[in-house]
């Protein structure tokens, strides 16, 4: 396990607190880069940006711009890969890998920017195999397994400090994630995306989520992409001593109809204040909560003003 | 030109031309596709449907692909969750979008005072159009279908256009709410390499199924030109009614479309000559072609 993991990790055990950074993909939108590869073709600088305004911003940790970011995501728009092949355009099959590395380049060098490199570690974030909001269409663990450890192969390779599965949806998918990162000796962290009820978003037990994950070496568990009712909610059901967090989403999800999978595009995020968001924030560490950050919606200045407040 | 009038040309086999791609079109002229701008550049959408006009098409196409309720829906868990986390008034939005769409192609041919053009209303599948593993189960949408195409209907839509489907359930379902509209009822399915449905069915079987359901055209698209051959090769023999086709040219670049030159307007006009040789007297353009192909086509066949 890398040394520059291991300060986290002593912090994290200590009981202090960790400041994630918030959200990229639709940082970028409201940037005003079209969203296409994830706008890493279009804008490199501004994904770079975004990181060093987080690292700047006062995050503890910086996540790479790859959630929703899989060959799956592209293969999902064909019938199969035959399909892709003829109709999809050249390059389709290796461009997910290609621009995931050019992602986690992306935030090296807004490491290297800032001076941070030794000091950060970077999280290489993963989504799940299908839409983040949509339980029901995971697909079988074996699926799920080869597909998160694609994903954690090319991240490895990359050099991420640790392994971020971002808004895991159901518990069998949960699993496989779990195990497709198993033998690559990186941390693990697992956000879980909560319904209603504070439960999860597919219906199962958080709790049961929770023992699951953490009966397999997860360093940490977090609840995200749920507003902030939501993320407070569930997150008393993550809470049991162990490293957990919580991030929320502000605003509202507008995604274009046409879209099959999940499109960072979030309206009216004015509706939750720069204070607001922060003293939630600061409501989750007395919930007991370790690490806070932000999910879709969010921005550097959401992540500075935690920062100013949790001092 | 009421339906009727185009109904007889249709009818007795005389060549009817449709308009090409709207979507790419409006990537083409430099705007994302994030939605489909009917809000946000009106200007767009009506310059298109009028260049379309210009270009020679009896029928135009609303700018409506994927955008339904159910499109909407697809992205959250459930209504509750929707309701929590979702843009406000989102689960009305696909129907306020549609009337505007029809609104603009209604507003395009006035301008040009060519009432006598059609509007079409581009309606694709209830799922991902490129996914019949997705469909739905087709015994419970027949009342999801009947709302959305009540929608085009009050809007003022002549045409429904059922297009890139990709297997014939889906498509009985549409028809029967057309025909419980009133309203004429175009199918038009994605053909594959092999010659069959994208999903798989033969072309026996669209034919067997279609006959038993009588839309008014039966049309191929959104296929490159050469999957659109091997399809009309299958079906042309087995299918006397009115019959036409639109390819696409250039490749799918999710979320957004290629260009290419592998076929440019004057190489697809070859294409629409062999296709009309083949059967095809209803001819347009799918995603990547521009009203440059449509005017190339018209004027060689006017």
């Amino acid at each position: 396990m890398g040394m520059i993991y291991n300060n986290i990790r002593k912090k994290l055990l200590a009981g202090h607190t960790i400041l994630l950074d918030g959200g990229i993909g639709t940082e970028v939108i409201r940037r005003g880069v079209r969203w296409r590869q994830h706008g890493i073709e279009d804008a490199p600088d501004v994904i770079r940006d975004i990181h060093i305004d987080y690292i700047n911003a006062g995050a503890d940790v910086i996540t790479t711009h790859t959630f929703n970011l899989t060959g799956r995501n592209f293969i999902n728009f064909f019938r199969d890969r035959e399909h892709m092949e003829m109709i999809g355009a050249p390059g389709l099959p290796s461009k997910a890998a290609e621009l995931c590395r050019t992602a986690v380049s992306l935030a090296k060098e807004a490491l290297l920017n800032t001076d941070k490199v030794d000091t950060i570690p970077l999280a290489g974030s993963i989504s799940p195999v299908m839409h983040i909001f949509r339980p029901d269409l995971s697909p079988p663990e074996n699926i799920c397994r080869a597909h998160h450890r694609e994903c954690v192969e090319i991240l490895s390779s990359c050099g991420v400090d640790l392994i971020f599965f971002e808004g895991m949806n159901n518990i069998r998918e949960a699993r496989s994630a779990m195990e497709a990162a198993s033998g690559f000796d990186l941390p693990v962290w697992m956000s879980f995306v909560p319904g209603m009820d504070g439960n999860l978003l597919s219906g199962e037990s958080l709790h049961s989520a929770v023992e699951m994950v953490r009966s397999q070496e997860l360093e940490a568990v977090l609840v995200s992409a749920g507003n902030l009712q939501m993320i407070t909610k569930s997150l008393q059901n993550i809470v049991n001593g162990s490293p957990c967090g919580a991030k929320a989403v502000i605003g509202r999800y507008s995604p274009p109809s046409w879209k099959p999978d999940f499109y960072p595009r979030f309206e009216n995020i004015e509706e939750v204040s720069l204070e607001t968001y922060a003293r939630q924030a600061k409501g989750w560490l007395d919930q007991g909560a370790v690490i806070i950050g932000g999910s879709s919606g969010t921005t550097p200045e959401h992540i500075r003003t935690i920062k100013e407040i949790i001092g | 030109m009421g339906y009727t009038e185009l109904k007889n040309r249709i009818d007795n086999k005389q060549i009817t031309f449709l308009d090409g791609g709207i979507g790419t079109e409006i990537l083409r002229r430099g705007y994302t596709w994030a939605s489909h701008q009917l809000k946000t550049e009106p200007e767009l959408n009506l310059e298109i449907h009028q260049d379309y006009i210009n270009a020679g098409s009896d029928v135009i196409t609303t700018n409506t692909f994927q955008l339904s309720k159910r499109s909407f829906r697809n992205h959250f868990a459930n209504d509750e969750h929707m309701a929590a986390l979702g843009a406000k008034g989102l689960l009305d939005r696909a129907g306020k979008l549609i009337y505007e769409s029809v609104a603009l192609a209604d507003k395009a041919r006035r301008i040009l005072e060519k009432e006598n053009i059609l509007i079409a209303a581009s309606i694709t599948t209830l799922e991902w159009c490129f996914r019949p593993d997705r469909s739905p189960d087709v015994s419970k949408i027949y009342h999801e279908y009947l709302e959305e195409l009540s929608d085009y209907a009050d809007a003022g839509a002549d045409i429904f256009l059922f297009e890139t489907f990709n297997s014939t359930p889906e498509a009985e379902v549409a028809i029967r709410a057309a025909k419980e509209i009133g309203k004429p009822a175009w199918v038009a399915f994605v053909p594959y390499a092999d010659g069959r449905l994208l999903g798989g069915q033969s072309m026996a079987e669209v034919a067997e199924a279609m006959a038993r359901n009588e839309p008014d055209v039966l049309l191929l698209n959104c296929a490159p030109p050469d999957h659109i051959t091997a399809g009309l090769e299958k079906l042309a023999p087995l299918w006397k009614k009115p019959l036409g086709v639109y390819a696409h040219v250039g490749k799918f670049n999710p979320p957004e479309w290629q260009f290419t030159d592998e076929y440019n307007a004057d190489q697809h006009l070859q294409e629409c000559k062999n296709w009309h040789n083949l059967g095809a007297t209803v001819i347009g353009g799918c995603c990547g072609t521009t009203p440059e192909y449509i005017r190339k086509i018209i004027e060689f066949f006017s």
